[in-house]
C-alpha cells in the first residue's frame, strides 16, 4: 500500500516541501527502514514514531515498511518528520483518510503528544504562498504558525487527537490567532536613563542612535558608566513596525527561539555577545548555516562591549552586513541569506589600562601602547559609525548630592516617546523606499529627502574644512543631522542640527 | 660609519667643550653642520606624559621663543619635547634633537615626520652614539646631560617627581647653566617635579620674555600670529559663547561639566560648541575643550 504525506524542511529562511511517501509491502520481512538522505536526527524518527503509536494504543504494523523522503537527493535534517510519517502509517492501521491540501509538521513524543517544534511560522507562510489550505502543527507551535492569515491552522495535541479528527469524530477547530507578549523579548531594560547620572551627551547620542538606527561607540574609562548606558538602551527603542516584526519573528523561528506557545515578536531584539565570540558565531554559519548574532539583532540592537578586544577577524566580519544589512553564507550543503540590519552599539576603552584622561587615576600607558590599541578598532568599521561619543568618569556621589543637572534628568518613557515620533516621521517618508531608518539612506535618497537650509550648507562647508571631514563623513554628519531635524519634528535641516550632528563625528585624537 | 665632529674639531660646541670629562668624544649628526646654530640654545624638556596645559604653553611661548631666533634643544622623546621640536619647527624655527640611540635610528620610529621637518628646517639631529645601536637605560640620562650641556639655559615645562626631566634640570645646576621651570597646579602630578624647582630657586616661566630678557632678545616682531579664520565673520558670536569661552579660560572642562555648570541642555550646547570649533575659538583635546 503507497500513502503520502506533505510536509515542508526550512533551509535558513526559505523553505521547500518534501513529500514523505511510505509504502507497507505485504510480502517480505518486516523492517522500518527511511530513505532520501536522513540525518541522525531522522533515522532516530524510527524509534519515535514506532512507540509513540503504540503508546496511544494502536498497533503498529508487522509489514515491509519504506520512507521515502522526496527530493531524495537533498540531506534532511531535523525531528519533524516525525508527524507525517506517523500520520501515512496511521491511515494504514485505522483506515482514515488523509486530508489533501495539508502539511504535516511536528515532533512526536513517546508517548504520543506533540512537542514544540522550530520553524513552525516559515512552514505557515510556505502554506500560504503555496496555496496549501491546512497545516498541522504541534499545539505548543501552533499560535507562532497562526500568525499568518488565510489558512488553516489545526494545533494537534497528540496523536490520538489527530486521530479522532482524521476519522472525523471529534473535529479539531483551526485555531484563532490570539496576540500574546513573548517574554523573552519584553522589554528588559536593566536601567532607566534616570538612573543614569550626568553623560548627558552620551545619552543625548542614544536617544539620537535609537531614533534613527544609527551605529554608536562610546569611548570612556572603566566605570564611566559605558555599559549602563548600552543596557539602558533598550528601554527608549521604539515597537517593531508590522513588517519587520514578521522579518524577525521569521528568524527567530528558524534559530528556534521562539517559546513554546509564543508568537509574534514586537520588541526590537537587543544581543550583546561577549568579546569571545566566534566568527561564525557572530554572523551566522554551520554545514546548514544557521543565523548568527547580527542576524538575531536584525532590527534590533548589537551591543559589543570592549570593541577592541574582539579580534580583528571577528570585527571584519562586521563590515559586510554593516555596510547591506544582509548576509549571504555559503556552505557546501547549502548558501543561505539572512537580513542582518541592526545597531551596532560598541563601547571601548581609551587605552589599554583604561585611565587615559581619567580624573583621579594615573594611565600607565605609554604613547606607543595607545596609538596601537586606537588602531585595534578597525577602520572601515569606524567609518561605518555615524556616532562617536566620549563618556566621561563622573563622581556620582558628587552629583546626586549637589544636585546638579538633575534637572535634565529624563525617564526612558520619555525619551522613547521622542524616538517613536522620530521613527513614524520616517516610516511616512520612506514608505515608497522599502527602508526603515535615516541611517539605512543612501546617497540618492540623501539627495531627495535631506534638504539643507542655507546656513546649515555653509556651516558644513566650513566644517569640512576646518575639521578635514571625508566624503563619508559628510554625508553622515547629514543623516545624523536629519534624524536630529526629525525628533525635533522639522522638516528642513537646519544650521543647529547640523551643529548638533557635528559633534558625533569621528576625531582623530 | 657615520659623519661626525670629534672634540678636537674647531666646529665643536664650545659650550660642550666646558663639561670636563662629562664632555662627549664626538658627536654624529644628520642635517647641516651650521656653527651658529649652537649660540643661543634653550633646551625645552618635559614629562612624557604631558598635559592638554603643558601641550599648550609649549606651543605657545616656545614658538614665541625659536621665532626671535633661539635654536630649541630637546630629546625627541614623545610629550613635551616632541612638541617643543614641533612648535620651533611650525614657526619656521631651528632646533636640535639630541638622540639617546644610534644617530641611524629614529627613535620613537613614528616620528618620523618630526624628524624629517627638523631637518628641513635647518635643524640638527645629533648623537653621541654611531650606528643603529639601541637606546638603554644609561643612554637617556647621559643624553640629557648633553641636552642641558650644550644649552644656554634649560627650560623644565613638565616633570613628575621622578622625571627625566629632572635629572636634565640636575646637569644644567651642575654645569651652572640657567634653569627656568613652568608653574603647575600643586595638585598636578607632571607639575610636582617643576613646582619644586622653583621652591628650590629656579626661575619662574611666566611669559616668554622672562627667557627672550636672558638671550638679550627681543621677540615680539618675529612672532608670526596666526592667520585669522574665515567663519568668524560669517556666523556672528552669541551670549551663550560668551559664557563658554568665560568657564573655559578659567579651566578647560569636557561637554557634561560645561552643560551642568552652565545650565544649559547637551544639544544646545553641542550646537554651539560645533561652531565655536568650526571658527577656531576653542579645541578639543583629551576629551576636554579649552580656549585656544
Amino acid at each position: 500500500m503507497f500513502l503520502k504525506v506533505q510536509s515542508a524542511t526550512n533551509l535558513g529562511l526559505e523553505t521547500m516541501g518534501v513529500d514523505v511517501e511510505v509504502n507497507i509491502a505485504s510480502r517480505g520481512l518486516p523492517v522500518f527502514e527511511i530513505v532520501g538522505l536522513p540525518a541522525k536526527s531522522v533515522d532516530e524518527s524510527k524509534e519515535r514514531v514506532r512507540t509513540a503509536i503504540l503508546n496511544s494504543g494502536l498497533e503498529f504494523p508487522q509489514k515491509r515498511i519504506i520512507v521515502n523522503l522526496a527530493p531524495a537527493d537533498i540531506p534532511k535534517e531535523g525531528s519533524f518528520y516525525d508527524l507525517p510519517i506517523a500520520v501515512s502509517l496511521l491511515a494504514f492501521v485505522t483506515n482514515c483518510r488523509i486530508p489533501e491540501n495539508s502539511l504535516f509538521f511536528g515532533e512526536l513524543s513517546l508517548d504520543g503528544t506533540l512537542r514544540h517544534t522550530k520553524g513552525a511560522l516559515l512552514l505557515a507562510l510556505f502554506a500560504k504562498e503555496n496555496n496549501i489550505g491546512n497545516v498541522f502543527v504541534p499545539e505548543d507551535s501552533a499560535n507562532e504558525a497562526a500568525i499568518v492569515k488565510g489558512i488553516n491552522v489545526f494545533s494537534v495535541k497528540s496523536l490520538s487527537s489527530l486521530l479522532l479528527h482524521l476519522l472525523n469524530k471529534e473535529k479539531m477547530e483551526p485555531l484563532e490567532y490570539k496576540k500574546t507578549d513573548s517574554d523573552i523579548f519584553k522589554a528588559k531594560a536593566e536601567f532607566d536613563m534616570a538612573e543614569v547620572l550626568g553623560q548627558e551627551q552620551a545619552k543625548r547620542a542614544i536617544e539620537i542612535a535609537a531614533a534613527g538606527g544609527h551605529n554608536i561607540l562610546m569611548i570612556g574609562s572603566p566605570g564611566s558608566g559605558k555599559t549602563m548606558l548600552a543596557r539602558a538602551l533598550p528601554g527608549i527603542l521604539p515597537p517593531l513596525q508590522d513588517q519587520e516584526s514578521l522579518e524577525v519573528t521569521k528568524i527567530y523561528s528558524a534559530a528556534g527561539k521562539i517559546p513554546p506557545g509564543g508568537s509574534i515578536i514586537t520588541v526590537c531584539p537587543y544581543r550583546a555577545p561577549h568579546h569571545t565570540i566566534s566568527r561564525i558565531g557572530l554572523i551566522g554559519g554551520g554545514s546548514k548555516p544557521k543565523p548568527g548574532e547580527v542576524s538575531l539583532a536584525h532590527r534590533g540592537v548589537l551591543f559589543l562591549d570592549e570593541f577592541a578586544e574582539y579580534p580583528r577577524a571577528t570585527m571584519e566580519v562586521l563590515r559586510q552586513p554593516m555596510e547591506d544589512g544582509k548576509l549571504t553564507i555559503s556552505r557546501t550543503m547549502a548558501s543561505v541569506d539572512y537580513p542582518a540590519r541592526f545597531i551596532l552599539a560598541a563601547s571601548a576603552n581609551p587605552c589599554p589600562c583604561g585611565y587615559l584622561q581619567h580624573p583621579k587615576k594615573q594611565c600607565s600607558c605609554s604613547e606607543r601602547e595607545i596609538r596601537r590599541y586606537k588602531k585595534r578598532i578597525s577602520g572601515p568599521i569606524l567609518d561605518r559609525i555615524d556616532l562617536h561619543v566620549d563618556v566621561p568618569v563622573v563622581d556620582a556621589g558628587e552629583l546626586s548630592e549637589t544636585g546638579q543637572g538633575l534637572q535634565f534628568l529624563e525617564s526612558s518613557a520619555k525619551i522613547r516617546q521622542r524616538v517613536i515620533k522620530a521613527r513614524n516621521i520616517q516610516q511616512e517618508r520612506f514608505k515608497n523606499d522599502n527602508i526603515f531608518t535615516n541611517a539605512e539612506m543612501r546617497n540618492e535618497q540623501i539627495k531627495k529627502y535631506c534638504q539643507l537650509a542655507k546656513t546649515a550648507k555653509q556651516i558644513l562647508t566650513a566644517a569640512t574644512n576646518s575639521f578635514n571631514l571625508s566624503a563619508r563623513a559628510y554625508f553622515k554628519t547629514i543623516k545624523t543631522a536629519r534624524t536630529i531635524a526629525d525628533l525635533a519634528e522639522a522638516v528642513d535641516i537646519a544650521q543647529e542640527h547640523v551643529a548638533e550632528a557635528l559633534q558625533y563625528r569621528f576625531k582623530e585624537n | 660609519m657615520g659623519i661626525y665632529i670629534s672634540q678636537d674639531d674647531v666646529k665643536y660646541p664650545k659650550l660642550l667643550k666646558e663639561l670636563g670629562k662629562e664632555m662627549p668624544k664626538q658627536l654624529y649628526y644628520k642635517g647641516r653642520w651650521d656653527e651658529s646654530i649652537f649660540e643661543n640654545c634653550l633646551a625645552v624638556v618635559g614629562s612624557r606624559r604631558m598635559t592638554t596645559y603643558g601641550k599648550q604653553i609649549t606651543q605657545k611661548l616656545v614658538g614665541q621663543i625659536a621665532s626671535a631666533g633661539v635654536t630649541i634643544v630637546s630629546g625627541f622623546m614623545y610629550g613635551i619635547d616632541a612638541e617643543a621640536h614641533k612648535a620651533a619647527v611650525d614657526v619656521g624655527g631651528r632646533t636640535i634633537a639630541v638622540m639617546p640611540c644610534g644617530i641611524d635610528r629614529v627613535h620613537p620610529d613614528y616620528q618620523i615626520k618630526l624628524y624629517n621637518d627638523i631637518l628641513e628646517n635647518n635643524g640638527l639631529i645629533i648623537s653621541e652614539y654611531e650606528g643603529d645601536s639601541q637606546p638603554g637605560y644609561w643612554t637617556y640620562p647621559a643624553r640629557n646631560r648633553i641636552v642641558a650641556g650644550i644649552s644656554k639655559a634649560v627650560l623644565i615645562v613638565e616633570a613628575g617627581e621622578k622625571s627625566g626631566s629632572l635629572i636634565t634640570a640636575n646637569w644644567a645646576k651642575k654645569f651652572g647653566r640657567k634653569v627656568f621651570a613652568l608653574p603647575g597646579q600643586i595638585t598636578s602630578l607632571v607639575s610636582t617635579g617643576t613646582n619644586q624647582l622653583i621652591k628650590e630657586g629656579a626661575e619662574i616661566l611666566i611669559r616668554a620674555d622672562n627667557i627672550l630678557e636672558y638671550f638679550e632678545l627681543n621677540g615680539s616682531s618675529a612672532l608670526t600670529e596666526p592667520a585669522e579664520v574665515g567663519p568668524r565673520e560669517v556666523f556672528p558670536r552669541s551670549s551663550l559663547e560668551d559664557k563658554i569661552i568665560n568657564h573655559l579660560q578659567r579651566e578647560p572642562m569636557e561637554m557634561d561639566l560645561l552643560a551642568r555648570n552652565l545650565q544649559t541642555e547637551t544639544a544646545e550646547l553641542g550646537r554651539t560648541i560645533s561652531m565655536m570649533e568650526i571658527k577656531g575659538q576653542i579645541k578639543k583635546e583629551n576629551g576636554k575643550y579649552y580656549v585656544s
